[in-house]
């Protein structure tokens, strides 16, 4: 028998030989891996990226959610900067946050400082301060009302008892805003438990050498543990900030039929795009208004990241 | 051949074969005959659906959205059953859509933008203008004729006012409301009062004889034009200030003398603490499922409603300390003439319908139109006016006025010179929002009446 050789084209050649072999190993892992993050690629182009894009678009037009949209340069934009309401309701949503947000990060950090101390009945307490977080947003937001109503109200009933001034709460112009913000501090359930599973990552060994070293307790917090939080600060931050610059469920409850508040004091920048959105039929201009919204938050945000570089502490990195 | 075992392996091979051959055979006629059953069934259900569809091709039906829950829909319930026993072609179902804030109003904007509209919608009127600006809505004028061509001289002319825009009809009202002022005898009498007022300046008087505040406390109120959201809007057609416009046709409350008249009555409550007094409503409105205010409270001394008020609220709420000890008069207001604001719910056909024809048919019945017997034992359970005045002279509605003399000033509003509907515009929800805050803010002295009345007029003109 004869053996016969013949020679493998090039093409063929690199298929077979071992780089080539590694290069369709790859491409193949890269299609199935493309394969399993499609439905989220898909999600993303369908309910992110195209929303956004579409969004873009009405912003420059006189879209009105049913009708052909037309066109109209910046005119949504330049009402917008001249619309008193708008001014009110950025003013209220960045009132709220510059409150909320430091206020809720105190908090929260400091509920679970208490809540990691080796107490008795420490599951107790646990699941006593995580509860009113999962108390559905509307029945929390008519209890806070009830309760604080100026005229029926508890608060005020004890507040009388002890001979003190009880404000009208969220019918006042002057304390419908610190309302809003007790009614924000009294469902900090999640952010706690975000921290409290922070303190469970700082090494002890760390609280032992500075122990050795006689710090005190208030030391220990400082050069330990604030520091060695600080990433899950900067995560809590970012959903706070979220979370209070789209401000809607809360307010929209809680005003009811007067939309805004007294005296607008709590007209929130969210709740009037939904109104131009769905009750005034001006799709365009709320538009323009989401799109603000975007480029102030984005500013933001890309502000607390850079300033991150400066306080957040990551421990892998100094590995 | 099995040459092992010779004949008795051929045999037991046989018959081996001729088992296994018998039970193909069984198997494969068992599968036949559930073939075949499924193939009847399916032929036979094709042929009934197919029946049933050549049966119900002449029966339209009709989607209707609503906003109502409670015993209204009840209501709502009773009159779909009649009318579709009584039209055979027609059919009609009903689906209740929650109306909170504006829900009902994306959802009904999403299904026109899919194509899939509801026949018939029942929108709060404050929108009628907008969606029938943006080309939302069908006109009902191609279908007022025949036996309907009488129709919008059937209907009372605030109904048709309060539907029509740019003289095209789009609305047809559910029921209509009618307002009047209501007064807490035993509250009237303790101040010192002995007849209910007939003028603003003895209303104002007398109103203020009746608040009770202790220990800087609010316990008891006379009127007051910002109780359950009835702010300058509802006390409009009684100062003749409900449509102010230019020549030009841009909204001018600024320059409207009875705007102004009306706005300074308003400032001249704000001597009245605005958070307790909101606070006081928001903790009545929290009982009895919303239905409770503070008239049917009993703290409240006056007080602008309808015909629900009495006939739905005071009843349902509990309040029966006011059973029998409420009167109502007509608003005594500068026209110097009983008068209302003629506005209520409103049955639209959004653009898109598959039935419009239909659809118009079904709301001119449920307004009462053609169908006065039936509407007129209807309308008194829910406290309704109907859309024309021909229901109330039947005699179940005649029963109902009879039995309750604290209706009688409802009606003769209605077609009274003076009493206006809003006018559809397509800011007409920007200008009733834009009325309740200019109230709120008079009442807080954040704005004087000319700044509210300014306030008014640019939000109706953006």
């Amino acid at each position: 028998m004869q053996a016969t050789t013949s020679l493998a084209s090039p093409a063929t050649v690199a298929r077979t030989s071992p780089r080539g072999l590694s290069r369709q190993i790859r491409r193949r892992h890269t299609r199935v891996g493309l394969l399993f993050v499609s439905p989220w690629i898909i999600g993303f182009l369908a309910f992110f990226v195209y929303p956004f894009f579409a969004t873009l678009y009405y912003s420059f037009t006189n879209f009105n959610g049913v009708q052909t949209a037309h066109v109209i340069g910046f005119t949504n934009y330049v009402n917008l900067f001249h619309d008193p309401l708008f001014k009110t309701s950025l003013f209220n949503t960045f009132y709220y946050t510059a409150c909320e947000l430091p206020l809720s990060t105190v908090v929260a950090l400091g509920l679970a400082l208490l809540l990691n101390m080796e107490v008795k009945g420490r599951a107790i307490y646990r699941t006593v301060f995580y509860i009113p977080s999962i108390v559905p947003t509307v029945a929390s937001c008519l209890i806070f009302v009830w309760i604080f109503n100026p005229a029926s109200g508890i608060v005020n009933d004890l507040l009388t008892g002890a001979h003190l001034p009880g404000p009208n709460w969220f019918f006042s112009i002057a304390w419908s805003k610190p309302s809003f913000i007790l009614l924000g501090l009294w469902g900090l359930g999640q952010p706690m438990v975000i921290y409290l599973a922070g303190l469970q990552s700082v090494p002890r060994e760390m609280y032992e050498v500075v122990n050795l070293d006689g710090a005190k307790p208030w030391q220990r917090l400082r050069y330990v543990t604030l520091p060695m939080l600080t990433p899950v600060i900067l995560f809590n931050v970012i959903l706070q900030l979220v979370l209070c610059i789209a401000y809607f469920t809360q307010a929209q409850v809680i005003e009811n039929a007067d939309v805004g508040g007294p005296g607008t004091s709590t007209w929130f920048y969210v709740q009037y795009l939904y109104q131009e959105a769905f009750e005034y039929l001006k799709f365009g201009y709320s538009s323009a208004m989401a799109f603000c919204l975007f480029v102030i938050s984005a500013l933001i945000m890309v502000a607390l990241f850079k300033s991150s570089s400066r306080w957040v502490y990551y421990a892998s990195e100094q590995q | 051949m099995n040459h092992r075992g010779g004949e008795a392996a051929d045999a037991v091979e046989r018959s081996n074969g001729a088992r296994s051959h018998r039970r193909k055979w069984l198997k494969q006629r068992r599968l036949a005959k559930v073939t075949t059953a499924i193939a009847t069934a399916a032929v036979v259900s094709a042929v009934g659906m197919g029946s049933a569809a050549v049966a119900n091709a002449s029966v339209v039906n009709l989607t209707w959205w609503t906003m109502w829950s409670g015993s209204t829909l009840q209501l709502l319930n009773q009159m779909t059953t009649q009318f579709n026993k009584t039209h055979p072609g027609i059919h009609v179902t009903e689906t209740n859509i929650p109306s909170v804030a504006t829900t009902s109003t994306a959802k009904l904007l999403a299904s026109i933008a899919a194509g899939d509209p509801p026949d018939i919608f029942t929108e709060w009127w404050p929108e009628i203008g907008e969606f029938a600006a943006d080309g939302d809505l069908d006109s009902l004028n191609p279908y007022l004729t025949g036996p309907y061509s009488g129709f919008e001289k059937w209907e009372y002319p605030v109904a048709v006012q309060g539907g029509t825009y740019k003289k095209q009809l789009y609305a047809v009202p559910m029921g209509l409301n009618s307002w009047a002022l209501y007064y807490n005898k035993s509250i009237l009498t303790k101040a010192g009062v002995t007849t209910a007022p007939k003028t603003l300046a003895q209303l104002d008087s007398d109103s203020a004889k009746e608040w009770v505040v202790t220990n800087g406390k609010i316990q008891q109120i006379g009127l007051y034009p910002d109780t359950a959201g009835n702010g300058f809007l509802f006390y409009a057609s009684f100062f003749n200030a409900l449509n102010c416009f230019n020549s030009a046709g841009k909204y001018a409350y600024e320059s409207c003398p009875g705007a102004k008249t009306l706005m300074n009555w308003i400032a001249s409550f704000d001597k009245y603490p605005y958070a307790q007094l909101q606070a006081m409503q928001t903790a009545a409105g929290t009982v009895a499922g919303g239905q409770t205010d503070l008239f049917t409270a009993g703290k409240q001394g006056f007080f602008l409603s309808g015909p629900w008020e009495g006939a739905q609220n005071i009843p349902q709420s509990g309040g029966k300390g006011l059973q029998g000890a409420f009167g109502v008069i007509p608003f005594p207001g500068t026209v110097g003439a009983p008068s209302t604001i003629g506005q209520g719910n409103f049955n639209i056909v959004p653009k898109g319908s598959a039935h419009p024809q239909q659809a118009f048919e079904f709301m001119s019945w449920l307004a009462g139109y053609q169908n006065e017997a039936f509407m007129g034992t209807i309308d008194p359970k829910g406290g309704w006016v109907p859309g024309g005045p021909s229901v109330t002279k039947q005699p179940a509605y005649q029963a109902w006025l009879k039995a309750n003399p604290w209706l009688d000033p409802f009606l003769p509003q209605m077609t009274s010179p003076y009493s206006q509907a809003p006018a559809l515009t397509p800011t007409q929800a920007e200008v009733f929002n834009a009325m309740n805050t200019a109230t709120a803010n008079v009442l807080q002295k954040i704005q004087t009446p000319a700044q509210a009345l300014q306030y008014i007029d640019q939000q109706g003109n953006s």
